[in-house]
């Protein structure tokens, strides 16, 4: 054999170390147990610190067309699939019709018709997001739910994309990762949203 | 001070102001009644307002509200004292009060109190200081209250012992907020006041009218649970018939031999299993009819008790008008007394509320031209002041509010005049109407601004909302009137908000509820009876020929095709009627009369075109409920566009292609057109414009001059050029604005050439609207 030697007597001496290591490396002495609680106590402590100064929100997300957007969950009453529902003659496009959930009447807006967006057919997928506040409750239409998530608040710093008029205004902002965060107040104190026509 | 606290003060206040206005109406009224004189009750109400001012008192110091304390501190001696026995009432001193009131009222409201106001304030207390010390023999108000009187105060309540001193400096927040934490309960007092004279008040509790509002809807909601288990027991009775049916049929099929399939000994078919079956479907049945019966009582009951729960008595609207007559009559220059009776009628709250309204507006129709100036009286020997009476009174579930004056009464004759003049009636009918029916006009809303009865316009207008207002809750409003004797108003409206009838119909795919109180007849029309005149079609109903029009016209339904399709055979037609007026709709459907409940719409349809309200059927959908007012009047707004020729039918709202490669100015343009009410489709350039064009129909292109791939000005020519689209109107709009270009834009063939620079919506839109 030509190769390297084996040393046989290193080998015995490693052996011997794990088996040591066996036998004592499981119950460490208490200094040393305090010392590793201690670290890991440290770590934790720093961890939390972390996620208390980074202020987050809870939002659902959900699509509209093929753009992720998201509402503060604070401000949803609840999210409703859309199973039936009733358009009214005479009104704008924007308002997709009515809506029956548990005998109250929710009129359910359309918002992709605010933001210049394709028509994508309804279909029993479709959810309705219930948002409101004191006076107003209005259900907004959603393609499809995609979740609950938090994210920072510093995340949403992101330059708006070239929006304009109504769409602007209910704007929060935008992620790094373009989910466009709703300002679900603002949308409910808009009276660009309020439909009130006589003949 | 952190936002928490804030918000709870802030929370605070708007309590305040609830109870605060509830205080002063009951003050204010008390303070009409005794001014009336009437000493059988006066000691009675004495002690009413005497608690009332002294509650808000104490309510406004646990708020701060250091010049509502005050205000309530004077007015509390003067009730003192009256209560004492140690003054009357005069007539100054019952104005100085009701003036008090009213600061009180503003002070409540948030207004801004100016200087001027202060001194009038100042003086107020002076004279009421006056009206207390006259006998008393106290010489001003501003000293603390004498003992006797604190001990009266303190056997009303024991709420603020230690803020007895009349007139504290104004204590810090703190202290306020300390000592509103523990008020705002109202607590009940540490000791009973040892002799409560006067009847046991029954014990009440306050919730906020939304929780109300929301239990009533989920026991509404019940309604539905109900109509199931109505449903699931027919069903189950269904299921027991077939299989009875199928019991008898087998031993037959047996002995045909049908049943090869299955061995005679099959375990399937034995006896004992199919009795055993049997027997357990009977007991489902009658579980389920017994489930069934018990809980639509139930459901019943909850209901009935649920709408008591709203009911609130009548006075709660009356208390207030007090104030509101002795305003306007002090704004008209007249003197108006009032008397109410009925005020411990329950009522529904949401009637109440919709009460309110007409109720001030007949007031103030009473004040302003009912009841005659002071002078214009003597001359007719009436006494100097007017009077008014409002007397609600029930009758099988339905409530009358009776509004009397004694005051000029209402002119028939100019009436008609202005009726004529105001082309509501012709002179023929007119001259054909009797004198109830002549009166019935003032409610019409044609007749709004003219000089009715005075030369003061506006009446009418008030009178129709009145009507409107009336006629929403499914009640009704009727006048009678003697000139210089007086008018009387008699409104009739149900006493809760319960369902009500109305009639089922189908327009293209969609189902519509029509109130049954304004449908007058229902038919199927052969095509030969409809007739056309001057290009419009009616049909003669009770003599008379009537317009006929399309309920998915004024609708602005895209149903043409069904109406087509339905042309041939007879038509189905509802005639509504609506005050004087009737007008045919075709239907596509009459389906049934049945319960309705209504519901509103939501903030968000704050008011929608045609529709008043919805409901929600057995099946769970939602109908929306017609507005016949609303659809009268767009009948009578768009008649020419449903004029009888085919050709000039709108088949649907017109539609508008906007082509913008900005994405600005694309929405912009979008929402803009979209508010006016059009129907918009967006393409992104010329050849997309053109693309879309082909796929649909528009009844016009709205286009940018400048875009990628085709232009404008290319886009024009090929539309022009397309036989097709020849007649389509093309609306340039541009940032472009030589002259060369207009003329360029002129010369493909567009129809009107906007430069954004002047671009503003109306110019845009009045385009359009002359274009199409």
């Amino acid at each position: 054999m030509g190769g390297k030697e084996i040393d046989w007597n290193q080998l015995h001496q490693r052996m011997a170390a794990a088996n040591a290591m066996i036998a004592h490396g499981w119950i460490p002495s208490p200094a040393e147990r305090k010392r590793i609680l201690k670290e890991r106590a440290e770590l934790l402590a720093v961890a939390e610190e972390k996620q208390t100064t980074e202020q987050t929100i809870e939002i659902v997300e959900f699509l509209l067309a093929r753009e992720h957007y998201g509402i503060e969950s604070s401000s949803i009453r609840e999210v409703y699939p859309l199973k039936d529902y009733t358009p009214l003659p005479g009104v704008p496009s924007f308002v997709l019709g009515l809506m029956n959930v548990r005998g109250r009447i929710i009129s359910v807006v359309d918002i992709k018709r605010f933001f210049d967006m394709p028509e994508k057919g309804i279909s029993n997928l479709n959810k309705v997001i219930i948002i409101n506040d004191h006076k107003m409750e209005l259900g907004i239409l959603a393609d499809e739910i995609l979740g609950v998530r938090n994210i920072a608040i510093s995340e949403l710093d992101q330059p708006l994309p070239t929006l304009t008029g109504i769409l602007e205004k209910f704007v929060r902002g935008v992620t790094g990762e373009c989910l466009v965060v709703l300002d679900a107040a603002r949308i409910l104190a808009d009276q660009n949203i309020v439909v009130h026509e006589e003949v | 001070m952190d936002t928490k606290e804030a918000e709870f003060l802030q929370k605070l206040l708007a309590m305040f102001k609830v109870e605060a206005r509830e205080h002063l109406n009951v003050i204010s009224f008390g303070l009409t009644t005794m001014g009336e004189g009437g000493s059988a009750r006066s000691a009675e109400l004495v002690e009413t307002v005497f608690r009332e001012a002294h509650s808000l008192k104490g309510a406004a110091r646990s708020v701060n509200l250091i010049d509502i304390v005050n205000l309530c501190q004077v007015m509390e001696e003067v009730f003192a004292a009256l209560k004492g026995g140690r003054v009357d009432l005069s007539a100054q001193t019952c104005d100085a009060l009701q003036q008090t009131v009213d600061y009180c009222f503003r002070l409540v409201d948030g207004e801004e109190i100016t200087t001027a106001d202060k001194s009038v304030i100042r003086e107020l207390k002076s004279r009421l200081g006056d009206a207390v010390s006259e006998d008393s023999g106290r010489e001003k108000t501003t000293e603390p209250m004498s003992a006797q009187d604190r001990q009266l105060a303190e056997e009303v309540t024991e709420k603020d012992k230690e803020g007895e001193e009349p007139f504290v400096q104004k204590p810090e927040i703190t202290e306020s907020l300390e000592r509103s934490a523990d008020l705002t309960p109202s607590l009940p007092p540490e000791r009973q006041p040892p002799t409560s004279a006067g009847p046991v008040a029954p014990e009440t509790v306050r919730i906020a009218t939304s929780k109300l509002d929301a239990l009533l809807l989920q026991a509404e909601e019940m309604i539905s649970l109900k109509i199931a288990a109505g449903q699931r027991a027919a069903e189950l009775r269904e299921l027991k018939r077939s299989f009875d049916l199928w019991k008898k049929k087998r031993p037959r099929e047996r002995l045909i031999g049908r049943t090869n399939d299955l061995h005679p000994d099959s375990p399937l078919l034995t006896d004992p299993f199919i009795s055993s079956l049997d027997t357990r479907l009977m007991a489902m049945v009658r579980a389920a009819e017994y489930d069934q019966r018990s809980s639509a009582a139930m459901i019943d009951m909850m209901l009935d008790d649920m709408k008591k729960t709203l009911m609130l008595p009548f006075s709660s609207l009356l208390e207030m008008l007090p104030r509101v007559i002795r305003d306007l009559s002090r704004a008209a220059g007249k003197k108006v007394a009032l008397t109410t009776e009925g005020g411990d009628i329950d009522v529904d709250r949401r009637i109440l509320e919709e009460m309110k309204d007409p109720l001030i507006h007949l007031i103030r129709n009473c004040v302003d031209h009912g009841i005659e100036p002071v002078s214009e009286r003597e001359t007719k020997g009436k006494p100097a002041d007017g009077t008014m009476k409002i007397a609600v009174s029930s009758k099988d579930n339905k409530i009358e509010i009776a509004i009397t004056d004694d005051g000029a009464g209402i002119d028939v004759a100019r009436i008609k005049s202005a009726a004529v003049r105001h082309s509501v009636v012709s002179q023929e009918e007119a001259d054909k109407l009797g004198d109830q029916e002549a009166m019935h006009l003032i409610f019409h809303s044609g007749v709004t601004t003219s000089p009715l009865i005075t030369d003061i316009s506006g009446r009418g207008l008030g009178l129709t909302i009145v009507r409107e207002k009336v006629e929403k809750l499914n009640g009704t409003v009727a006048v009678d009137s003697q000139i210089d004797k007086g008018t009387i108003f008699r409104i009739v409206v149900p006493l809760t908000f319960a369902t009500f009838r109305g009639t089922l119909v189908r327009v293209a795919e969609q189902l519509f509820v029509l109130p049954s109180c304004n449908v007058e007849c229902v038919a199927r029309a052969r095509r030969e009876t409809i007739q056309t005149v001057e290009n419009r079609e009616t049909i003669v109903f009770e003599g008379r020929p009537i317009s006929l029009v399309r309920l998915a016209d004024v609708l602005q339904m895209k149903s043409a095709a069904a109406r087509r399709m339905q042309e041939k055979g007879p038509v189905q037609i509802i005639i509504l009627g609506f005050a004087e007026k009737r007008i045919a709709f075709v239907v596509d459907e009459v389906l049934r009369e049945q319960e309705v409940l209504v519901k509103p719409l939501g903030g968000q349809l704050s008011r929608v075109k045609n529709i008043s309200g919805a409901t929600v059927l057995a099946n769970g959908k939602v109908a929306p409920i017609l507005n016949v007012s609303d659809l009268l009047k767009s009948v009578a707004k768009n008649s020419s566009s449903f004029a009888a020729g085919e050709t000039t039918l709108p088949e649907k709202s017109l539609s508008i292609l906007v082509v913008e490669d900005s994405i600005t100015a694309r929405a912009l343009l979008k929402n803009i057109l979209e508010s006016a009410g059009y129907q918009v489709q967006t393409a992104v350039d010329g050849l997309d414009g053109l693309t879309t064009l082909k796929s649909r129909e528009f009844d016009i292109v709205v286009t940018d001059v400048e875009m990628p791939r085709m232009n404008g000005f290319e886009l024009t020519a090929r539309i022009r050029s397309d036989k097709k689209f020849m007649e389509l109107p093309v609306v340039l709009v541009t940032a472009l604005e030589s002259r060369e270009d207009r003329e360029r834009g002129i010369d493909v063939g567009a129809s009107a050439y906007i430069v954004k620079s002047s671009f503003d919506q109306s110019n845009l839109l009045e385009v359009i609207e002359r274009l199409i």
